[in-house]
């Protein structure tokens, strides 16, 4: 398999936070096109794995390659290549993020979250950015609501207005960050959807879930972590199938 | 400005006498140009401390060790210490020390001087409302804006201080009624404002009433900000 395939590798990850080991010698990949489920307990490390991928975490010690090029090098807490700001915040904006929270600006509308991005960061003129926002917006069915700010919004309809905003700065990746953990149990179906048509379309997907049914259907591959480490990965038939490790089962079990 | 043309009356004029009649003219003229001072030494020094106290809030937040010593030093000591000696300090120590070390003489206009005073303190006292109200804004803002691409400064400017406006708009408010009622700090170094001239009537003519006047005047001044403060507050939460 050729280097440049990996959209996301991530080489002897350890990750600190004071005394608490949450990432312990991680290695990881994401395929292009591979859409990646990471499920495991709270506390495992699978959001802080995904954090670390944009810096909004910075690794202890180890390598992150994003689309083949090195983005974060370190060993022993000290950067052991030289950190370009503006490179990473480059970066950055190849990854598209939606976060648990939705984190949507609630000073701005729909169609100004989806906007704001490309306009000062791409600095693409307001039309363009506006014509190619509505047409995010319809693809997560949200059309209608292109002036509603925030608050006015359902949080299903929040975090489907927060994958249009990131997807309007043409990601190569996104990553979700337990994206239905906070939404009320009937409106995690439409987002859901939102989710599988993106993955349908060949997008490259890293999604830290906790929804089975989710990871099951649409994952070309489940990660599943505890502890800190990644215990087992494998299709999605082999993980809920015929897992492998105590505890894998035992977290199976307890998710039924 | 002519503070007759201002009030469209001439004091030779009909209009005036007429008033006259019923109010002492003279007097009210006195406390018109008391108040125009008062609110000149107010809008200014506000206006100019607002854009230092931006600057030192966010040398505050900042991750460089000595910007962020430096403003915290600035607010320490703004703070710390009271803003009528501040005022002398601007007015007569500084140019008594610079006539000291040079021999020259330095001339400060005490206009200029209580402008800069009363800048200078406002800043630090602006600084911790901006601060406050920037670490505010949920971590997510800026986390959001980072995974976006945008920089440090575009995620401050475009979506964190926007948001945060409509917060510090009440501490805002209060810090503008506090400076409004402290220029009358300033009449010790001889600024004739609102105080100034309602103590020189109450003194020089022996009528008792004019210094409840005077009171009346910042009362009806500092009613009016704080209803100006809460519909300016209003417009900008209109998104929440």
């Amino acid at each position: 398999m050729n280097k440049n395939a990996h959209m996301i590798k991530v080489e002897n990850v350890d990750k600190f936070f004071g005394d608490l080991h949450v990432l312990k010698n991680i290695d990881f990949e994401v395929i292009k096109g591979e859409v990646v489920c990471v499920i495991g307990p709270s506390g495992s490390g699978k959001s802080t794995l995904l954090r670390c991928l944009n810096h909004l975490e910075r690794i202890t010690s180890g390598k992150v390659y994003i689309d083949g090029e090195m983005v974060d090098y370190r060993v022993g807490d000290k950067d052991a290549m030289k950190i370009d700001g503006s490179k990473v915040t480059e970066m950055c904006s190849e990854l598209g993020m939606v976060f648990q929270r939705f984190n949507l600006f609630p000073h701005k509308t729909a169609l100004g979250n989806v906007t704001l991005a490309p306009m000062i960061v791409r600095k693409t003129d307001k039309q363009e950015a506006e014509k190619k926002g509505m047409e995010l917006l319809k693809s997560v069915g949200l059309e209608s609501k292109r002036d509603e700010y925030p608050a006015r919004l359902s949080g299903g309809q929040q975090q489907r207005v927060a994958i249009a905003r990131a997807m309007a700065m043409d990601p190569k990746i996104l990553l979700f960050d337990e994206p239905t953990s906070a939404l009320d149990p009937e409106l995690v179906g439409e987002v859901l959807e939102v989710m599988k048509k993106l993955a349908f379309s060949g997008m490259t997907m890293m999604v830290v879930t906790h929804e089975m049914g989710f990871a099951r259907d649409v994952a070309d591959r489940v990660v599943f972590m505890d502890d800190g480490s990644v215990i087992e990965e494998g299709t999605p038939e082999e993980i809920f199938g015929n897992p492998k490790s105590k505890r894998l089962k035992e977290f199976l079990a307890l998710t039924k | 400005m002519n503070l007759n043309m201002l009030l469209l009356l001439n004091e030779g004029g009909k209009l005036y006498q007429w008033l006259d009649s019923y109010v002492n003219m003279t007097k009210v003229s006195v406390f018109a140009r008391g108040t125009l001072v008062t609110l000149e030494l107010t809008l200014l020094s506000m206006l100019l401390g607002t854009v230092l106290g931006m600057l030192i809030a966010l040398g505050r937040i900042s991750r460089n060790k000595i910007l962020k010593t430096v403003t915290w030093v600035y607010v320490w000591i703004f703070r710390g210490t009271p803003l009528l000696l501040q005022i002398l300090i601007v007015y007569l120590a500084i140019p008594l020390m610079y006539m000291d070390f040079t021999g020259m003489p330095l001339r400060i206009d005490p206009f200029m001087a209580a402008i800069f005073a009363l800048m200078l303190n406002t800043a630090a006292y602006l600084a911790e409302i901006f601060r406050a109200g920037i670490l505010s804004i949920d971590k997510g803002q800026l986390e959001a804006s980072k995974a976006l691409g945008m920089s440090y400064t575009q995620a401050m400017t475009k979506v964190i201080i926007p948001q945060s406006v409509s917060r510090v708009i009440p501490p805002y408010s209060n810090e503008f009624i506090m400076i409004l009622k402290d220029t009358s700090l300033t009449s010790v170094i001889g600024i004739t404002e609102l105080y100034r001239e309602a103590s020189r009537l109450a003194s020089g003519t022996g009528d008792w009433r004019m210094v409840f006047i005077a009171a009346g005047v910042y009362l009806f001044l500092t009613t009016i900000s704080t209803f100006v403060f809460s519909k300016v507050e209003k417009r900008t939460s209109r998104y929440l």
